[in-house]
């Protein structure tokens, strides 16, 4: 946490390097998905610029070590009609937040819909982790913790039980997978052609990692 | 027909008595059916007909529509990458290696991209150098634009399918964009511009240039928009209500917010090269983010979608499927991977995605309902949110409202003037009153002789009356014997009207 700052950053190809990253948020709807990314983005910097866009499409800056990670997250719509869209948005996707509600079996069999799905059909070097949302109600609760930490464990997920109403693992979760990013010198270079072909990149990714 | 006798006569023999009934078309508009049209006769066959040909060019075109295609593309656009530089690099000179080769190939170029360019391409060509020579050194601006040149010339002049061109197009962004990368006058402080606003001038006049050639070039894929169109049309009823959108379309600024979106939406089409499209695409998203604002419901993506979707049907803008396809084509790959715009335009494609492939799961009701709405035959359900978005429900409903007040005040109104009419009366009264008292107690010669000429008028017109039902009582009996009875009471009643007729006359002036 300490090593987050506010991104004076982003300087293409400066010795700090800059790495952009996709993250897709997936989930039920109504689990809290935007406000985990409200609470992330703007619980930190008030004056963001972006409001306008609404809780959809935010970017959001971390320094790791050396490096300076940007992160550009994707919502999705999580109502059942709109599943099958989901691909188009995780296509390309570095890392994806499983978002599911601790007072919600449901939510959290969804969660491991999404989690398989994206297993079979993500980029394979995808880094996955699996979000309790709402644990302020942990009274309510009907997933428990141990429950849904095997099953991480099991399926190589990072884990968190998060509630965005207390920021309690916020930044952390954000933080993990900011960790388990491959920060590779190839991403140093400019967007312009960094992202150009996916494929590619992944591959980069993964032989520095 | 000798074949379809020799038929029946067969059939005859089995059943000898038809029923008129089964004569009749099949679908009961009570005129009669030919076996040869399923049973129908000509003007339903024909309606069916057409209702098939719908239906087969819609599956026929859906491959044609599927976004996977794109993706594959994309694909092989990497893996050829190699290849298509070599094409488009094979006879252009390059610019590092001095004047001389330039000089060379421009002659026999010249006339050719002349006629191919059209005055849109010349006007984002002179827009493209004047940002080149205000914002680069010299040298920087004169190697970029003769590189850029020689791609729009073999844009012009390669006659190929726009998705190899689009490989092209591609690997030449990668290209330029790798060698003006590496640059050190970008990294110098004084350099105003980035690398990426460079590529956005280059994609925006290339862009521009394979417009005319590229969009929506195929028959194909004008049948396939059109179809698509035709889908969008025949799901009209889906409205804001069935798509669970959170918008309140009492707000007017919700209204205006929501047709800002459907006609930014539809401006797409206008645009020539993918950043302005792009831009369109931005702007409506924006326009749906601040509808859904005024809403006060949340900003994410559960509420975006189904919003976006639902101007998608409401503007059903021409040609989307072309424009998404050109923006893919020729658009700068990185643009459409991230940023603001590439989760827009990600959204738009889910979105037809969705108009594509929506059923009645995904509405969640019965098939034969979807259906019924579909083709028209059945009218969904008013319910206040579907309604609410109409467009003449809000109109008839301030309509009514209007009428609401405009009554209401009209009953103030009419209660008012009542009273005024009763105080009228009363005062009215009340000055007759006085004005009779003070007539009889101060008369004047005038009104004292009027009063005697009338009673003296009066007397004689009874007397006469009197006289005349004498004479008529002795001639005939019976018959005026009840005239004679009532003449005596007539007088009466012509008495106070006119004594009181002159009073009234007078309290009027």
């Amino acid at each position: 946490m300490a090593a987050r700052n506010a991104g004076g950053a982003a300087r293409p190809g400066g010795p700090n390097r800059t790495c952009q990253f996709k993250l897709v948020l997936l989930g039920e709807s109504a689990v809290g998905k935007s406000s985990l990314v409200l609470r992330f983005v703007k619980g930190q910097f008030h004056e963001y610029q972006e409001s306008t866009i609404g809780a959809a499409f935010l970017t959001q800056t971390v320094c790791l070590d050396d490096a300076t990670i940007k992160f550009e997250i994707w919502d999705t719509a999580g109502q059942e009609r709109y599943h099958s869209l989901a691909p188009m948005y995780y296509r390309g996707a570095q890392a994806a937040i499983v978002v599911y509600d601790i007072t919600n079996q449901e939510s959290f069999q969804k969660a491991k819909n999404w989690v398989k799905e994206l297993q079979r059909q993500a980029s394979p070097n995808i880094v996955m982790a699996l979000a309790g949302n709402k644990a302020d109600v942990a009274n309510k609760r009907t997933v428990e913790y141990e429950e849904a930490n095997a099953y991480a464990e099991d399926n190589a997920l990072l884990f968190m039980e998060t509630s965005a109403k207390t920021s309690m693992n916020v930044n952390d979760i954000f933080m993990a997978i900011a960790k388990k990013l491959p920060i590779g010198p190839a991403q140093g270079e400019p967007t312009g052609t960094v992202d150009m072909n996916q494929p590619q990149q992944q591959q980069k990714g993964s032989c520095c990692k | 027909m000798s074949n379809k006798y020799g038929d029946e006569d067969e059939s005859k023999k089995a059943k000898m008595h038809l029923k008129a009934n089964d004569l009749l078309c099949v679908n009961g508009c009570g005129f009669y059916g030919t076996p040869q049209w399923e049973n129908r006769c000509s003007k339903c066959w024909r309606a069916h007909q057409n209702e098939l040909k719908k239906s087969q060019d819609f599956a026929k075109n859906k491959s044609l529509l599927s976004f996977d295609q794109f993706q594959e593309r994309r694909k092989s656009t990497t893996e050829s990458k190699s290849r298509g530089i070599k094409n488009l690099f094979k006879a252009s000179p390059i610019p590092e290696s001095g004047a001389s080769s330039p000089t060379s190939t421009s002659p026999a170029s010249t006339p050719t991209r002349r006629r191919d360019l059209s005055p849109d391409s010349l006007e984002a060509r002179k827009h493209f150098t004047d940002f080149l020579v205000a914002n680069l050194s010299t040298a920087m601006a004169q190697e970029i634009a003769r590189s850029v040149k020689n791609a729009v010339t073999k844009i012009c002049e390669m006659r190929m399918n726009p998705d190899e061109m689009s490989e092209l197009v591609m690997s030449y962004y990668q290209y330029l964009g790798e060698r003006i990368g590496g640059h050190s006058l970008f990294d110098s402080p004084d350099c105003k511009v980035k690398v990426e606003d460079v590529m956005d001038q280059v994609e925006k006049y290339i862009s521009t240039c394979c417009y005319t050639t590229f969009f929506c070039a195929s028959h194909e894929e004008e049948v396939a928009d059109v179809s698509l169109q035709d889908r969008i049309r025949s799901l009209h009823w889906v409205t804001a209500g069935f798509l669970e959108t959170k918008l309140v379309f009492k707000k007017q600024t919700v209204r205006d917010k929501i047709d800002e979106g459907i006609s930014e939406l539809i401006e797409i089409n206008a645009k020539k090269s993918a950043f302005e499209k792009l831009e369109c695409l931005t702007r409506s998203c924006k326009a749906v983010f601040e509808a859904l604002k005024e809403s006060e419901s949340s900003m994410s993506a559960d509420e975006f979608l189904p919003t976006l979707i639902y101007i998608l049907f409401r503007g059903n803008p021409p040609l989307i499927q072309s424009n998404v396809k050109f923006i893919s084509r020729f658009a700068i790959p990185a643009r459409l991977m991230s940023g603001e715009a590439a989760y827009f335009f990600t959204n738009l494609s889910c979105a037809l995605e969705f108009a594509r492939n929506m059923n009645h799961e995904s509405l969640q009701m019965e098939k034969a309902e979807f259906e019924a709405y579909t083709t028209g035959h059945l009218a969904p359900p008013l319910s206040v949110i579907n309604s609410a978005c109409n467009q003449a429900m809000y109109v008839l409903e301030g309509t009514i409202e209007t009428i609401t007040t405009v009554v209401k005040k009209a009953g103030g109104l009419a209660s008012n003037l009542t009273g005024v009419h009763g105080k009228a009366d009363d005062d009215l009264e009340k000055m007759l009153i006085v004005i009779k008292e003070t007539v009889d107690f101060y008369p004047t010669e005038e009104y004292l002789k009027m009063k005697e000429s009338i009673f003296g008028e009066e007397q004689e017109t009874a007397d006469l009356l009197v006289s005349l039902s004498r004479q008529s009582s002795e001639s005939g009996r019976g018959t005026l014997s009840t005239s004679a009875d009532s003449q005596p009471s007539t007088p009466q009643p012509q008495l106070e009207p006119s004594l009181e007729s002159p009073l009234a006359a007078f309290s009027q002036k």
